[in-house]
């Protein structure tokens, strides 16, 4: 009998030793490119005092977003890169609930913003003369479909049926153009700074001219999880904070975290990585609760999301960048 | 006097050059992005191979590649011989079988990944699954064919069911097996790379898809001839693994790839 307590409590210490452990570590999704902080995290982890010290993170990487949406609304990750369009249509479809608890990249006056281009010989000089064409877009039903579509609108152009939509993804986008398989396409940054590079293409309009200050990634946590482990979150989303700041204030030394991330060659990042060309990176990794409501307002107007959502929601009275 | 053909190892290398020459000439012609010249990316192998990140990358896919490719060996040969030598076990599992055999393994990961996580348990679970199919339907085919005349002469003399099957069905059916685990083999090397096309933590798939989104053509062709060759030596250490283990008897369906 009494092994059978002396086993029995060895038990407990360990489920509560394990269980511990579990609350330490948080399990993250990330995809490339443009998470300049989570890079720096990952790569230079001896920069963040609390990192792997008092928290651990599991990391995970995806492709894309939408599979990131999947994951979190499985409860196979706490924390993740989310666009806003997923998001929505996880409140919507109320698949899964999260807080937005930082920002990695949107667009402001004067970043960079997608855009559709086409060849510099083409006849298409406005976005009305798109009607008839084959037109490429990363992903149907994407994030960027929405102003997209608005755009379209308001320019006596009907997207579902004045134009024939193809998806091309933006790594493919400049060959796709060249060759004349489609006669717009969206343009992504590195592959816009290649092609302007090379000369013969010609932007014919970007989002911004949609909808202003696009949110395009953010840090979302599902709910249950921050609900859970705010301690655990506030650490991660401090060391979110401080990988922006390390980000944006270090350009020579980002270029090279991104590099090893990505593998692409510094010459390549150089063209774009942080400058003017680049999309903008909030100070601090703030979110842009505007920006994602008034992309809420615009998926909904376009059809892409079934009803009228609260940006408000997705704000922790507390967990959310900067966080010092 | 030897013709030059029948140099080990000679037909298959001109086939490779071949195939890089003409590679490289179209991708010449063409002059697109996406497809650089077999010079640009064989340049990159070398790269690659040097990057002791890259190594663990491909190291960590081989890993969960031996680990799914084994397991499904362990499930698969004993079902399926058991499936070979009784009706009811067939009859059991064929229509199941039937069912799972057309679906795209990789087309189960997103929810294979719901249920069991974006770990490793996930991606070995789609190898397993990918390895497992072949491997019972030639360990059945390979037990059904044993002489029923054997197995009532070992019965005959004392010899239990379970005996048989592991003395006589077994060897017997060893050659045929051994096509499954040729088969499996290379199936295992496919959804090693399938199965990191979602998530991942490490892997092969971190060279090949981060690649691929960065436009690194040369990158992106210089992974698939790294996996390739892989899949060449596989091949070639497998052929010696069956001739050391089944070569009283002659391969029953001559798919060699690697074999000179």
């Amino acid at each position: 009998m009494k092994h059978v307590s002396l086993a029995l409590a060895a038990a407990s210490v360990l489920l509560a030793i394990d269980s511990a452990q579990a609350q330490e570590t948080i399990r993250v999704g990330w995809t490339i490119p443009a998470e300049e902080s989570k890079y720096w995290m990952m790569r230079r982890p001896q920069e963040f005092p609390d990192l792997g010290k008092k928290y651990k993170i599991e990391w995970s990487q995806f492709q894309g977003t939408s599979p990131m949406a999947q994951a979190l609304a499985a409860g196979a990750l706490d924390c993740a890169t989310q666009g806003v369009l997923p998001i929505g249509q996880g409140m919507v479809n109320n698949s899964y609930q999260v807080y937005v608890v930082a920002q990695h990249v949107g667009e402001r006056p004067g970043s960079f913003s997608v855009y559709w281009a086409v060849k510099d010989d083409s006849p298409i000089k406005t976005v009305a003369d798109l009607k008839g064409k084959t037109v490429g877009i990363s992903v149907i039903g994407g994030g960027t479909q929405g102003p997209f579509d608005l755009m379209l609108k308001k320019n006596g152009v009907d997207p579902s049926k004045d134009i024939k939509l193809v998806e091309v993804g933006f790594s493919l986008s400049e060959d796709a153009l060249r060759s004349g398989r489609v006669d717009a396409v969206n343009m992504n940054q590195p592959f816009a700074a290649r092609a302007e590079a090379k000369g013969g293409v010609r932007k014919l309009f970007a989002l911004s001219e949609a909808v202003p200050n696009i949110v395009h990634i953010v840090e979302a946590c599902r709910k249950d999880f921050v609900d859970k482990n705010p301690e655990l979150v506030k650490a991660y989303v401090r060391d979110l904070t401080l990988g922006m700041k390390k980000a944006t204030s270090n350009r020579a030394e980002t270029l090279k975290v991104v590099n090893e991330v990505l593998k692409a060659p510094v010459e390549v990042l150089d063209t774009y990585l942080l400058k003017p060309n680049d999309f903008a990176r909030e100070p601090g990794a703030a979110p842009n609760f505007a920006g994602i409501q008034a992309m809420f307002d615009t998926y909904a107007e376009t059809g892409l999301l079934g009803k009228k959502l609260d940006a408000s929601t997705l704000k922790h009275p507390t967990i959310v960048a900067p966080m010092e | 006097m030897k013709r030059i053909a029948d140099i080990p190892g000679f037909p298959p290398l001109m086939a490779c050059i071949g195939l890089l020459v003409f590679w490289d000439l179209v991708a010449r012609y063409l002059a697109i992005s996406g497809l650089p010249p077999a010079w640009d990316a064989l340049k990159e192998v070398p790269v690659i191979l040097a990057d002791p990140e890259q190594l663990l990358n491909i190291l960590s896919s081989i890993r969960r590649m031996v680990i799914g490719f084994f397991a499904a060996l362990v499930f698969a040969i004993p079902v399926g011989l058991l499936m070979g030598r009784s009706r009811a076990v067939a009859a059991f599992f064929n229509p199941l079988l039937m069912t799972i055999y057309p679906v795209p393994k990789a087309a189960l990961m997103p929810i294979i990944m719901l249920w069991l996580g974006v770990g490793d348990v996930s991606k070995i679970l789609v190898i397993f699954l990918g390895v497992s199919l072949p491997v019972i339907y030639h360990s059945y085919q390979g037990a059904r064919a044993v002489e029923q005349k054997m197995l009532w002469s070992a019965a005959a003399m004392g010899m239990g069911a379970p005996a048989r099957l592991l003395r006589i069905v077994l060897p017997a059916a060893l050659p045929e097996i051994m096509v499954g685990c040729r088969t499996g083999l290379v199936l295992a090397l496919i959804t090693m790379v399938t199965s990191e096309m979602i998530a991942r933590q490490s892997g092969v798939g971190n060279i090949l898809f981060n690649s691929l989104d960065l436009a690194q053509y040369g990158l992106v062709y210089a992974t698939i001839l790294i996996i390739g060759v892989m899949g060449f030596v596989l091949d070639v250490l497998f052929e010696k693994l069956r001739e050391a283990v089944a070569g009283w008897a002659q391969p029953v369906h001559q798919i060699a790839v690697g074999s000179a």
